[in-house]
């Protein structure tokens, strides 16, 4: 197993994952079959048991069209050294989405200063309520996301405006850990790469365009509680 | 570097120019290059006229479907009033109960917060912007929707209709949900618009490679020798068409 996790339920050594584009501002699922990547959009009541009790920080690179490289250590342990480069300041962890979202489990790894922002208000949060939960994990709902503008200049000097857009977090709820969401420590502390992530920058067939067939917003179906 | 766009009084691009670039070169190089305008045909008023009768009853909840039917039959009476025959019957036949349709599939959303907004996007490399007008827009709702008008309700979103509606989310904002709604006189269904950066992309690479035809030459009827038209295609079934593509290529 590339990473040392242990989610035979979730389909042999490869760890499916979640992630969160910050230029749109929605959660991703990447389904994975014959080959092919399929992203998921599962921004809408997405909820997930998040194991932050293994949360890894330390510092990611993700190459375009290459499989990321991980310099991380469980959180509370000494920060890896920073390798330079593109190494940039990153968390990886573990869920288990909701039913709604999949319902899997699966890997999220991220260096958006946006995103990384969201996990450390709810990281915080989590140790808040941590004590009063013992042996609990948290389920973790998007509130919403906000628009987090960026001014700065192009090569010719221009101003310009980027749009990033940061999740917000809530613990909904208390659960018990799930018996699928399971952590194994990974040797040394730096994985090798994740051929998921890999695969999923570079597609290997064309994009679907879309043959979900959506309703008005006064119809929509709302969501249900997934975890109880 | 000469912008072959400028050589070409090619101003910006768009989904449609992009779209008709990969289904009819020929066409494209005597619409653009040469500058020998094609005329649309009967359907493409279809589209306008629905349109313009679901706006009104987009934006008049309380419109009558008697009175956004008139909106577009006037609108669709005007447009086809040089041409006539069994195709236009057909058409103007078919608005009303697209018209119907389109408000059943719209209605739901309430009023939208605009129509017809113009967008462009600036694409990395390429010289000019790819520019685009969405059909209504519910801000409220954090969605936009093209409306289509077909006689047979396809199952999915069209590839061109992707880069279409991929582009306005671009431009107005990667948090948008964006989708296409298709009605016909009898069906009507919305999809959601995946994979939307892909698609963007996709037009990215369309417009750079018109951008690289371009360059190929000054000369539009140089460009003209490179590409040969399929006459037989529903581009050149209007006769002022065909009778250009004659001149041009001869055959």
């Amino acid at each position: 197993m590339a990473f040392g996790f242990n989610y035979e339920s979730s389909g042999g050594d490869i760890i499916p994952i979640v992630k969160f584009d910050a230029r749109a501002g929605r959660f991703f699922r990447i389904d994975r079959s014959d080959g092919v990547n399929n992203p998921v959009d599962i921004t809408t009541g997405f909820k997930a048991v998040m194991d932050f009790e293994n949360i890894e920080v330390g510092f990611i690179n993700f190459p375009a069209g290459s499989a990321p490289e991980f310099r991380v250590a469980p959180i509370g342990q000494p920060m890896p050294e920073n390798p330079g480069g593109k190494f940039r300041q990153g968390i990886r962890m573990m869920l288990k989405l909701g039913k709604d979202c999949g319902g899997d489990v699966r890997e999220i790894a991220s260096t958006a200063k946006a995103v990384l922002g969201a996990f450390d208000s709810c990281h915080t949060e989590y140790v808040a309520g941590a004590k009063a939960n013992p042996g609990k994990l948290p389920v973790v709902a998007l509130e919403t996301t906000i628009p987090i503008v960026t001014q700065g200049r192009d090569e010719k000097g221009n101003a310009v405006k980027t749009t990033n857009y940061a999740p917000v977090f809530k613990i909904a709820s208390w659960v018990d850990r799930p018996a699928d969401l399971v952590f194994s420590p990974k040797n040394g502390g730096d994985a090798t790469p994740a051929p998921v992530q890999a695969a999923s920058t570079a597609p290997a067939s064309p994009p679907s365009t879309g043959s979900t067939q959506v309703p008005p917003p006064a119809a929509a179906a709302s969501s249900e509680d997934d975890f109880g | 570097m000469k912008n072959p766009f400028e050589v070409h009084d090619i101003q910006h691009l768009s989904p449609s120019t992009c779209n008709l670039f990969t289904s009819s070169l020929a066409t494209f190089v005597m619409n653009k290059c040469l500058k020998k305008t094609s005329t649309v045909g009967p359907a493409a008023y279809r589209g306008t006229a629905v349109e313009d009768g679901v706006a009104h009853g987009l934006f008049n909840l309380d419109a009558s479907l008697a009175d956004c039917t008139k909106v577009a039959l006037d609108k669709f009476n005007t447009l086809a009033s040089f041409i006539s025959g069994e195709k236009v019957d057909k058409e103007r036949k078919a608005i009303p109960d697209m018209v119907e349709m389109g408000l059943r599939e719209l209605r739901g959303y309430g009023v939208p917060s605009s129509a017809q907004g113009s967008v462009s996007l600036d694409i990395e490399g390429l010289l000019v912007p790819m520019i685009g007008y969405y059909d209504f827009e519910w801000e409220q709702h954090g969605m936009l929707t093209d409306l289509k008008t077909t006689h047979a309700l396809p199952s999915k979103i069209s590839q061109p209709h992707a880069r279409q509606v991929a582009l306005y989310r671009a431009a107005r904002g990667d948090n948008l949900s964006a989708r296409v709604s298709y009605v016909t006189p009898k069906k009507h269904a919305t999809y959601a618009l995946e994979n939307a950066r892909e698609h963007v992309e996709a037009l990215g690479k369309i417009g750079l490679t018109i951008q690289r035809f371009l360059a190929l030459s000054d000369d539009p009827m140089e460009l003209a020798s490179f590409v040969v038209p399929d006459t037989d295609s529903f581009y050149f079934n209007d006769p002022v068409s065909r009778q250009q593509a004659f001149e041009i290529w001869g055959i």
